[in-house]
């Protein structure tokens, strides 16, 4: 079983070192450079590449020199408590490391540090001539911005069409919708799984299926379908055999509300796991509320584009949004996935959920739910080591009673 | 000429600077009148003025710890202005407030809202508004909405009708205080300004802080004393430029000026920023004015991703208008969006061969003797040690 799984796992590594720290081939067709999100689903139908900077910054801070590039990073100057992954994105730009794009797409979404990437983006010089179009994500939920994002995104693809001549299939895009509706499907089957006590799969399966979906160079391909085709099906068996992850006695479940980063789950997460039995069974990107995009005509279809984008896709929706959005949320997790605690990493460039900490807190509080506020930086782990943050939680869990 | 020794009305209005509450307020309050404070310069104070309301911008002035605030905003990683302006808000500093309008400017200061709403303090009236992050129709129909939302919210809470004839009327207002705060800032091109650098953020800051036509009246009599004084030469070692967000207390302007330097214009959140260009004051719809003005027209906040050509054409206008010798670049910790505007523009100014002095602060500043170093070492820079 736990075969499949790391099978699973290298599959998908792969495909997404493959893309973003890889030669973009002529066959990739036109090239776009985006500091962040873009809804996925347009480049995959008009046949483009797609590298999200900050992605690329940020898995440059899983490499063995990680310490070296964020230092470089810092000595770029942007701003001192910018976040790691951008500061390496800005340095990779800076030092002229990436290959220049076709077209230049920029939106705010999710947080400041992607803004300010953007906008370093923009105001690159030796890119000044490349054809450019920004985007905002409006840090509002309801159908009027549904409407509204959906409109930009109808406008990118006029300006991809402007930028390159041809003419977006619209056709193919719904294809590509279907097979993304299918594909978010089953990312929400196996989050039904998760709910399982024990929690039959690894942490990183559900984001590691997420990024496969959207990130990696297979991006919504059949490949990705299968893949979690695979999972599910595995998972189900474990589920029915009442089996949980291989080698761990499950005592205490909880949710992780944040990124793992380049480093937290090979180590906190999984010592936590081994040695406590401590799993972390839902966190941040992993959880999507995705409903399928609506293909009844060309305005609905754009429309939960649009939705889809500020508010179902996992890291969207906790960045752009409300405190309550966000405290809701946690409170829905923990109780469908039975968690006994929640941790707030609290990646120190998150402004936003820096600014929640005590309402999180009391809100926890109030339920009976332990909470711990760690403050690490997930991209950087000189600055809170993981045996600190393990001994931390390990303290937590003690204190709370959960050990 | 020395103001605070020489001019009543300066120092009025640098009273109101340097205080949060005010006289001006109290009596405004005594006779019924209702204050609505706000965040960021894009929330429009046009609207409330229609609404009926006293416009008073946010600020952290006079806090001396933002211990209360860091429970809810983690300080090591959120910016200190919106630490000591929440810190404010929980130890009654703003409850006079009637209302409040938080735009989601920056990501510390949209949760503003959420935490105000979550605290012990308690305010009749909160609304957020959001501001587009990029340029072009939509957004400023986004934006049209989002004052739409406003306006609708505040008649609904209030039981009154903001019409659009109050909304022209507080347009023309509002208008008329920006053509003499930038009469003032003309002022300011002089060899000799009549006026320092931390004596106009005093009177710009005490802008947002007072009835509005009380303080164009106030303005009035100060430019009508600035135009005729006889300043003598002062052989300043250099022209000034600051630029970067909040920018609400003298504390920089001090330092340059103890240091024989002169700030004679800026790019910040509290100054040239909200006296830059005028709203339309007549058509079909004021909101949609209001809109255009806010999204297009202004030299928009670097968490817009189309903002840069438009602060950095601003900046070249305002180095030659002025004669600016050198820049400051100045945010505060944790500013995402301005440390990397800063940058950019950083490298563009040396192209350009003008010298820009970065600094990364807090909003009460705790190492000012560092900071006046590196001021100082950056006035001999630009006067080559000569003076
Ligand atoms: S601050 Fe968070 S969301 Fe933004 S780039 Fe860094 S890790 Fe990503
Ligand atoms: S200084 Fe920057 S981080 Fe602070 S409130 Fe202003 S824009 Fe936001």
């Amino acid at each position: 079983m736990i075969n499949i799984y790391s099978q699973l796992m290298s599959a998908a590594n792969k495909s997404l070192f493959g893309l973003t720290l890889g030669p973009q081939n002529e066959s990739d067709g036109p090239f776009i450079m985006g500091n962040g999100d873009f809804f996925i689903e347009i480049p995959v139908a008009f046949g483009c590449s797609f590298s999200d900077l900050t992605l690329t910054g940020a898995m440059g801070t899983g490499l063995p020199n990680a310490a070296e590039l964020i230092d470089k990073g810092t000595e770029v100057g942007v701003e001192s408590r910018l976040c790691n992954a951008i500061k390496v994105a800005t340095y990779y730009l800076e030092a002229g490391l990436l290959k220049t794009p076709d077209m230049i797409i920029t939106t705010n979404s999710c947080c400041d540090a992607m803004d300010t990437l953007g906008n370093l983006l923009n105001g690159y010089k030796p890119w000044a001539h490349i054809p450019r179009f920004n985007m905002h994500a409006p840090h509002s939920y309801d159908d009027a911005s549904y409407e509204y994002m959906g409109k930009q995104l109808r406008q990118a693809v006029k300006f991809m069409e402007d930028v390159t001549g041809r003419k977006m299939d619209m056709d193919r895009l719904r294809e590509v919708c279907i097979e993304s509706n299918k594909q978010c499907q089953l990312l929400l089957e196996f989050q039904e799984l998760k709910k399982a006590k024990p929690c039959p799969a690894e942490p990183d399966l559900a984001r590691e299926g997420a990024e496969f979906k959207n990130w990696s160079k297979d991006r919504i391909s059949p490949q990705v379908t299968e893949w979690l085709e695979i999972l599910v099906k595995e998972t189900e068996k474990q589920v029915k055999e009442k089996k949980g992850i291989e080698g761990v006695d499950e005592k205490i479940r909880f949710l992780w509300q944040d990124l793992a980063g380049s480093w937290a789950s090979g180590t906190v997460l999984a010592r936590l796991q081994k040695e406590l039995g401590a799993v972390c069974v839902m966190d941040y990107v992993s959880f999507g509320t995705w409903t399928p995009v609506d293909l009844s005509s060309e305005e609905a279809m754009f429309t939960s584009f649009g939705k889809r984008f500020l508010l179902e896709d996992p890291m969207n929706r906790q960045a752009l949004h409300t405190t309550d959005l966000f405290c809701n949320d946690i409170l829905q997790i923990v109780k469908d996935f039975s968690c006994d605690a929640v941790i707030l990493p609290a990646h120190i460039a998150h402004r936003d959920t820096n600014s929640r900490i005590k309402v999180v807190r009391d809100m926890c509080h109030e339920k009976g739910i332990p909470c711990l506020v760690l403050g690490i930086d997930i991209w950087d782990k000189r600055y809170m080591t993981p045996d600190v943050a393990f001994d931390r939680m390990k303290t937590f869990f003690e204190i709370s009673g959960l050990l | 000429m020395d103001l605070i020794k020489n001019s009543e009305v300066f120092r009025k209005l640098s009273g109101i600077a340097g205080t949060i509450n005010n006289s001006g307020i109290e009596n405004l309050k005594k006779e019924g009148g209702k204050v609505a404070g706000y965040t960021c310069s894009f929330v429009p104070e046009e609207l409330l003025i229609a609404a009926g309301f006293m416009p008073f911008r946010i600020r952290g002035t006079g806090s001396k710890s933002a211990d209360l605030a860091n429970d809810y905003f983690q300080a090591a990683n959120i910016c200190s202005m919106v630490r000591h302006c929440f810190n404010h808000i929980l130890t009654g500093e703003y409850d006079f407030l009637d209302a409040a309008i938080i735009g989601g400017g920056c990501d510390a200061n949209r949760h503003i809202l959420d935490n105000w709403e979550k605290s012990d303090a308690k305010i009749p009236f909160l609304h957020r508004i959001f501001f587009p992050h990029a340029t072009g129709d939509l957004m400023v129909e986004y934006f049209r909405n989002q004052l739409a939302d406003m306006k609708a919210g505040i008649e609904k809470h209030f039981g009154i009708e903001v019409t659009d004839e109050k909304i022209w009327n507080a347009i023309k207002l509002c208008n008329e205080a920006r053509d003499l705060q930038k009469e003032l800032y003309s002022l300011r091109k002089a060899d000799n300004p009549p006026i320092t650098g931390a004596e106009t953020v005093d009177v710009i800051v005490a802008g947002n802080s007072m009835p509005k036509e009380e303080y164009i009246a106030d303005l009035k009599t100060l430019l009508n004393e600035l135009k005729n004084t006889k300043v003598e030469d002062k052989n300043y070692k250099a022209r000034l430029m600051i630029i970067g967000p909040c920018h609400d207390d003298t504390s920089m302007c001090d330092i340059i000026e103890g240091l024989g330097g002169i700030t004679v214009t800026d790019l910040t959140c509290f100054g040239a920023k909200i006296i830059y260009g005028r709203v339309k004051d007549s058509g079909a719809d004021p909101l949609q004015a209001i809109a255009e003005y806010q999204v297009q027209d202004r030299p928009f906040c670097p968490k817009n991703l189309g903002a840069h050509p438009i602060i950095s054409k601003t900046v070249f206008e305002n180095i030659k208008d002025y004669k600016v010798d050198g820049i400051i670049g100045q945010n505060m910790l944790c500013c995402d969006t301005w440390g990397g505007e800063l940058y950019i523009l950083n490298k563009e100014l040396k192209e350009a061969g003008i010298p820009m002095l970065r600094i990364e602060r807090e909003y009460i500043p705790d190492s000012l003797g560092q900071i006046q170093t590196r001021v100082q070492a950056f006035l001999e820079t630009i006067t080559g040690g000569t003076q």
